[in-house]
C-alpha cells in the first residue's frame, strides 16, 4: 500500500513539475518570437541575422523549462 | 550540385549502414524494448579500490568518447592546415568563414583590445569540442546502459554516447570559464578594483553579488546538460514503440544536431559574455 502511494505520488509530482514548469519558458519564447517577427516586419533585410539571434535567445529562455524537466526525470527514474 | 567519387562512396556507405541498422533492429524489437526501458539514463561508472570516494570513480565512456572526439578534431585540423594556400579550396574556405564569424562576434563584445585573441581561442575551442560532441549524439553508434549493475553495450541501437550528456564535462568547462573570467578581471583591473567590484552599488549588496557569481557556472553547465541528456531520454521515451521505423531519425536530427549546435553556440557565446562582463 505504501509503495503504491509512493509510486502514484511520483507520477503526479513529475507531471505537475513538468506542467507548471513549462508555463514560464512558453510565455518567454512567445515574447521572443513575437518581437523578432515585429522586427522582421519592420526591417525585412535584417531577417537573416535576426533569426540566428532569435534562436540563441530562445535557447537561453528555455533553460528554466529544462531544469524542471531534469527534476521530473530525477523524480521518475532515480 | 555535383559530387566527387569519394563523396558518392561516403553517402552510399552511410545509406547502406542506415538500412542495415534498420533491418537489424527490426529483427530484435523485443530486446530493444527492454533495453530502452530499463537502462534509461544510466551511466557506466567503474569504481576501483574498496572505499568509494571522489578519486576512485571513473566514467569510462566520457573518457573514451572525449578522446575520440579530440582525435577527430586533430585529424581534421591537420588535414586542413597541411595545404594552406592563397586560393582556398572548399575545406579551407569553410574553416576560414567559421573562424572569421567567431572572431567578429568576440570583437564586438570584448572592449579591451589585447584580450580579444585569448577569449576568441577559448570560446572557439569550446564551440568546436561541444559542437562535434553534440553532432555525434545525433548519429547511431556505440552506447552503454547499465542493467542490473552490469554494463550492456548496444551498437547502432542508440546514438553515440556524448561526453556533454555527463554533467562532469559541462561543469568542468563552466568552472573553467568562471576562473578564467576572474583571472582576466584581476589582470585588467588590478586586485583592489576586483575586490571592490563585489561591493559595487553599495556595501550591503555583497551577498547578492557573490550568489550571482556562484550561480553563473551552475546555470551555464546545467543548460547544456539538460538539453543533451534530456533530449536523449526524450527521444527514447517518444520513440520506443516505433523505434527505428520512421520517427527516431528525425528526432535525432532535431535533438542531436539542431539543438546541439545551437546549445554549443549558446555555451561559447555565454563564455564570451561572462568574460566580457568581468573585464569590461
Amino acid at each position: 500500500m505504501e509503495q503504491a502511494i509512493i509510486e502514484a505520488a511520483k507520477y503526479v509530482g513529475a507531471g505537475l513539475c513538468m506542467g507548471i514548469g513549462a508555463i514560464g519558458p512558453a510565455i518567454g519564447e512567445g515574447e521572443v518570437g513575437a518581437h523578432a517577427m515585429d522586427a522582421m516586419a519592420r526591417q525585412p533585410e535584417m531577417a537573416g541575422s535576426l533569426v540566428t539571434r532569435m534562436l540563441l535567445a530562445m535557447a537561453v529562455t528555455e533553460s528554466t523549462g529544462l531544469y524542471s524537466m531534469l527534476i521530473a526525470f530525477i523524480i521518475l527514474f532515480v | 550540385m555535383s559530387l566527387s567519387k569519394g563523396e558518392k562512396i561516403f553517402v552510399g556507405i552511410l545509406l547502406a549502414a542506415i538500412i542495415v541498422t534498420w533491418l537489424f533492429s527490426l529483427s530484435n524489437i523485443g530486446g530493444m524494448d527492454q533495453l530502452s526501458q530499463m537502462g534509461i539514463g544510466t551511466k557506466w561508472i567503474y569504481t576501483f579500490g574498496e572505499e568509494p570516494g571522489f578519486f576512485t570513480r571513473i566514467n569510462w565512456m566520457t573518457v573514451i568518447m572525449g578522446g575520440i572526439i579530440c582525435i577527430i578534431i586533430i585529424v581534421f585540423a591537420r588535414g586542413v592546415s597541411k595545404k594552406f594556400s592563397m586560393i582556398p579550396n572548399r575545406k579551407q574556405s569553410a574553416v576560414e568563414l567559421f573562424l572569421d564569424f567567431m572572431y567578429k562576434t568576440v570583437e564586438d563584445s570584448i572592449t579591451v583590445k589585447e584580450y580579444i585573441k585569448p577569449v576568441f581561442v577559448i570560446s572557439t575551442t569550446l564551440f568546436i569540442f561541444i559542437g562535434v560532441a553534440n553532432i555525434i549524439s545525433g548519429i547511431p553508434g556505440l552506447n552503454v546502459s547499465v542493467i542490473g549493475g552490469k554494463p550492456q553495450f548496444s551498437l547502432f541501437l542508440d546514438t553515440w554516447y556524448t561526453p556533454t550528456s555527463d554533467l562532469n564535462t559541462n561543469a568542468t568547462y563552466a568552472l573553467m570559464t568562471l576562473v578564467i573570467s576572474h583571472a582576466f578581471a584581476i589582470k585588467v583591473k588590478g586586485f583592489g578594483n576586483w575586490i571592490k567590484s563585489f561591493f559595487q552599488p553599495v556595501f550591503i549588496m555583497f551577498p547578492m553579488n557573490l550568489v550571482g557569481e556562484i550561480s553563473k557556472p551552475i546555470s551555464h553547465s546545467l543548460r547544456l546538460f539538460g538539453n543533451i541528456y534530456g533530449g536523449g531520454i526524450l527521444v527514447l521515451i517518444l520513440s520506443y514503440m516505433v523505434k527505428y521505423l520512421i520517427l527516431p531519425v528525425a528526432l535525432w536530427g532535431f535533438f542531436g544536431m539542431f539543438i546541439g549546435l545551437i546549445q554549443a553556440m549558446v555555451f561559447s557565446m555565454l563564455t564570451v559574455a561572462y568574460i566580457a562582463g568581468q573585464i569590461e
